[in-house]
């Protein structure tokens, strides 16, 4: 039965109060372990449509008579159009229609940074709308630009107000601690560099608009557009079959979705306004840059007594202000935590959700930081973890937490380290480092699937859900032929079109599977109890095969639905995991090779161990280029990007993969739903770079503090431990 | 546009509006496409370049992929093309090309009006230059980015091309105030074929941000070639660095944010002589 609830709602850390109608869910949570499907490695669904070409992406879209679209972006890192000229635009060969600021939503008079959308055209060609963009004549007024986030705090320029923490007494304990550490983290600009750049197509059909857009959400997409086009929401289609990748940034329509719906508009025809890998380098979001001044106060005996934190988001232009503080208040068991974040607002790119946002960058901080106390407590890195284990999520209770499994887990990987350590040479030093996960991922109401079942015996899952590359069709066809005993291969997912079925989860925030899962199962098996009617009927013994249950229905279908339950009231639905990772560090040449990664995490049942563990090398390796070698580049006098293509942008090639295992503690989280599936889309980028900064510090005794760890800063921070130790044996440090 | 295809020397005529060479298009296709080339005329010289390697004298037109898998040149030369770019790079890129090929200044290829374009500002020097020259950068810091020139450098290799034969490194010459090129090929001269001598024993070392596909942070060639040790750097300065000794080093003009390439390239040049002395 429907019930309306007022409930918590979370996505990236975010939380909202929203009113939902759920449905109950009684269905009972399957035993732990392996079951006939679920649990069972199962190759992608979509495998061969995509190897073969045959998977249609938006970037694959060519729709009849189809324009395209190009948008001018301003040149200036903070500037308000003076006055602008469309006509010379309007006069080149095959330019359709041109916009200029305010005449779609997103292209606006104040360009807050340098790549802002202010106009934009549509012709026959890209070819011919790029030259007409370019030819639009801009008189420029030139504002005052900042770029430093230091400077936006000190100016008290902010995207919103400070976000202040605080817990028991801080300063009372870091004064009655017996060891202190405090420390400086910087993290970079990275993008998340998505395959299939930020695009949509717009079509009027009547008075109803299609779009064919590469999204996370095709029901936000909707929601967004028909609110801001004021159309009725069921005026507005959004189609999105396969998808290239989004990793947060493609949770809204933004700018290249209304542009195109105007053009579209006002040409009468379809239009395409797809970003170029240097746009996407510009105006389509990242994880912004961090500064982080942290301290931790401990008692000799290991006892973290106090965690103080400042944190400081470039968040840019726009965007929200992650929790980068999040890890320091959620980690560790301490009874004194205190943070402060600042949401700078800078004249660079906005940022945008971006794999865990906030937690990868306050993990790299935290956990660096608790090493760092750990060597001058002379403490193990693990057993101080452990002797100030949480066991509650600042006083709330937790759904389930099973770190301590994953931290038994790491022992053999952990144990390695005196062998690790003992294949250094006089260049090459060798270390294993560690470091672990908290973040969210628990998804929520609501989310609705249906169920078909025909006379052959086969089923198909409908729900207008997107697929953003994570294996979401196998895992739901593994769901729904468990629940009906039916082979994997007898299961078809339809998806990708809001026309086509009832309303989806976002799939954002780990949350696909924890949303998506349990609705699907409900289907399942309101088609299940159908088909078991109808053995009883045909005095058939209830779990006869589907396939023979049905066989006489010949037009007649079994239709099941259902719906996503509510989350457990009064508690924190968390992931966790540990990563145990061994590097090999160049001390001359500041060379950094990570040899291994052991990925240990606990997301509760795992549906698809083949799906699970190539999400985990996914965010292992995103994380490593983000650990060692990519970062955004602006020029600090005109606030353009110069990191503008893959050449210059280096994100981690095959080569700089290395050996990656992955284990899952596999326990249902029995307080969730009735599939006890937690997601897996970020957790495996949240550790990954502490776990290779602590690897750093245990093969050289360098402190890195910055990301990138590229040549220049391992270098840095090699020359800084060989003066430290200099200072150490008495004689005067190197400068 | 125009694409000539010439198939011997003597068709061989630029056209009188500054067309341009092409040949595996690894660079000249995408600075026409990114406008920083403009171009109304190309013609693909592989009809013309010879390729192949015949003892000491490699084509011009030789890829870098046929190159790096040829057991009878120069280790130097052989790593040089293997560390280079990506497989799909130097299936296409040659040579010659590889030789001809601009900087990676990300205020270049942005098409800023630095000095290399005329200009009276390096804006690498004032603004975002880590990946920066080290070495005779005080009027354009731009970092030369080909391997296979370094290890020509320190091979000792001579040049032919239709118009006159030269060392390797008499291709290369520093930008200055009246000529901002960095290259003494004239307009219309086309590199054919490159001439080694025999050497005792060669190496190049390579540091990149990553594994594969990345441009030298610093890399080093190292050859002893006829009793004498020749060294030159790649992404250390403008143009190919030849230098006598690591000591030389200590001549570097790094900038703020390029000092630490300084102790990357005095250990590679330390390795580098260790390995083939």
């Amino acid at each position: 039965m429907a019930r309306l609830i007022r409930t918590e709602k979370e996505v990236e850390g975010r939380y909202e109060e929203v009113w939902v109608v759920v449905e109950e869910d009684p269905l009972e949570q399957w035993p732990e372990g392996p079951l006939t499907v679920v649990g069972r490695p199962a190759p992608r669904k979509s495998g061969f449509e995509r190897v073969r070409g045959e998977a249609r992406y938006t970037a694959d879209i060519r729709l009849p008579g189809m324009l395209q679209a190009a948008i001018l972006r301003s040149p200036h890192a903070h500037a308000r159009v003076k006055r602008i000229d469309l006509a010379p635009a309007l006069a080149l060969p095959g330019v359709r229609a041109a916009l200029g600021p305010g005449e779609a939503h997103g292209l606006e008079e104040e360009a807050g940074f340098s790549g802002a959308p202010v106009a934009a055209v549509a012709a026959d060609t890209f070819r011919q709308a790029l030259a007409a963009a370019a030819a639009i004549d801009v008189e420029w007024e030139e504002l005052d630009v900042v770029l430093d986030p230091d400077e936006a705090v000190r100016r008290e320029q902010f995207t919103a107000d400070p976000r202040h923490y605080e817990r028991g007494d801080v300063d009372k304990a870091l004064a009655q601690a017996d060891v202190v550490v405090e420390a400086t983290y910087r993290t970079q600009t990275v993008l998340h560099n998505s395959m299939e750049t930020h695009q949509a197509i717009c079509e009027w059909a009547g008075d109803v608009l299609n779009v064919y857009i590469s999204t996370q959400f095709i029901w936000g997409i909707r929601e967004s557009v028909a609110e801001t086009l004021e159309l009725p929401q069921d005026k507005v289609r959004v189609v999105c079959e396969y998808m290239g990748g989004g990793f947060g940034s493609k949770n809204s329509p933004d700018e290249y979705t209304y542009v195109a719906a105007e053009l579209a508009k006002r040409t009468g025809r379809p239009v395409r306004c797809a970003l170029t890998r240097r746009e996407e380098h510009t105006a389509a979001g990242n994880r912004n840059a961090t500064i982080q001044r942290l301290r931790a106060g401990a008692r000799s005996d290991g006892t973290i007594v106090a965690l103080d934190g400042e944190f400081t988001n470039a968040v840019g232009w726009s965007g929200w202000n992650a929790s980068t503080e999040g890890p320091m208040k959620m980690l560790y068991d301490c009874e004194n935590v205190r943070t402060v974040t600042f949401g700078a607002k800078v004249n660079t790119p906005p940022m945008k959700a971006f794999r865990a946002p906030g937690f990868v960058e306050g993990t790299f901080g935290l956990e660096c930081l608790v090493d760092e106390l750990a060597a001058k407590l002379d403490m193990d890195p693990l057993e101080l973890r452990r002797r100030n284990y949480a066991t509650t999520n600042d006083g709330t209770p937790l759904s389930s937490k099973n770190l301590e499994d994953c931290y038994r887990l790491a022992e053999p990987h952990w144990e390695r380290r005196h062998e690790v350590r003992s294949r250094s040479d006089a260049i090459w030093k060798r270390g294993v480092g560690m470091a672990s996960q908290i973040w969210y991922g628990g998804g929520g109401p609501p989310s609705y699937a249906w169920v078909r079942i025909g006379s052959d015996g086969r089923a198909t899952v409908i729900t207008a859900m997107q697929d953003i590359g994570t294996g979401t069709r196998t895992a739901m066809a593994q769901i729904a032929a468990e629940e009906l005993r039916l082979p994997l291969d007898r299961v078809d997912v339809v998806l990708g079109d809001s026309a086509r079925g009832p309303y989806a989860s976002i799939s954002a925030g780990s949350s696909t599977l924890p949303s998506m899962g349990p609705a699907v199962r409900a289907a399942a098996a309101d088609a299940r109890e159908q088909v078991e009617d109808i053995a009883e009927q045909r005095g058939m013994p209830k779990d006869a095969p589907v396939e023979e249950v049905v066989d006489l229905l010949e037009d007649a279908q079994i239709l099941g639905k259902g719906a996503r339950g509510p989350n457990p009231a009064g508690m924190s639905v968390l992931t966790f995991g540990v990563h145990v990772v061994e590097v090999a560090v160049d001390v001359e040449t500041g060379e950094v090779v990570v040899e291994r990664v052991a990925a240990i995490h606990d997301v509760g049942r795992i549906v698809n161990p083949l799906g699970a563990s190539s999400q985990v090398e996914g965010g292992i390796i995103q994380g490593i280029g983000h650990t060692l070698s990519e970062e955004r580049l602006l020029d600090p006098e005109t606030g353009r990007v110069l990191t503008s293509t893959l050449e210059s942008y280096r994100m981690p090639t095959i080569a700089d993969v290395p050996e990656i295992l992955c284990e899952f503690v596999d326990k249902p989280d029995t307080q969730l739903t009735n599939l006890g599936s937690k997601g897996l889309g970020e957790p495996p980028i949240v550790p990954i770079a502490a776990a290779i900064a602590n690897a750093i510090r245990d093969a050289t005794g360098a402190d890195v503090h910055e990301l990138p760890i590229s040549r220049e800063e391992m270098l840095r921070a090699l020359r800084e431990a060989e003066a430290r130790q200099k200072e150490k044996r008495g004689a005067p440090a190197a400068v | 546009m125009e694409l000539l295809r010439p198939s011997d020397l003597a068709e061989l005529a630029m056209p009188s509006d500054g067309g341009t060479f092409v040949h595996g298009g690894t660079e000249v296709v995408p600075l026409l496409r990114d406008g920083l080339l403009s171009a109304e005329t190309l013609v693909d010289v592989r009809g013309v370049v010879p390729r192949g390697i015949d003892g000491g004298t490699i084509g011009a037109g030789t890829t870098l992929a046929e190159l790096e898998v040829e057991p009878a040149i120069p280790d130097a030369l052989r790593e040089a093309c293997r560390l280079a770019a990506s497989p799909q790079l130097r299936n296409m890129g040659s040579l010659g090309g590889n030789l001809l090929q601009a900087t990676r200044c990300w205020y270049w290829r942005l098409d800023y009006p630095c000095r290399l374009r005329g200009g009276d500002r390096c804006h690498a020097r004032e603004g975002e230059h880590r990946e920066h020259a080290i070495l005779a950068n005080d009027f354009c810091a731009s970092a030369h980015p080909s391997d296979v020139a370094a290890a020509l450098v320190a091979l000792g290799a001579r040049l032919r091309t239709n118009r006159r034969e030269l060392p390797v490194e008499e291709l290369y010459r520093l930008p200055d105030e009246a000529d901002r090129r960095t290259t003494t090929l004239e307009d219309g001269e086309l590199i054919l074929e490159v001439e080694l001598p025999e050497v005792e024993a060669s190496i190049y070392l390579k540091a990149m941000d990553r594994k594969r596909w990345s441009f030298p942070q610093a890399g080093v060639a190292a050859a002893r070639v006829g009793g004498e040790t020749r060294i030159a750097l790649a992404g250390v300065a403008p143009v190919p660095w030849r230098i006598d000794s690591v000591e030389a080093l200590d001549a570097a003009t790094p900038l703020p944010r390029t000092e630490w390439k300084l102790p990357l390239a005095r250990a590679l040049v330390r390795r580098a002589l260790a390995a083939i002395s």
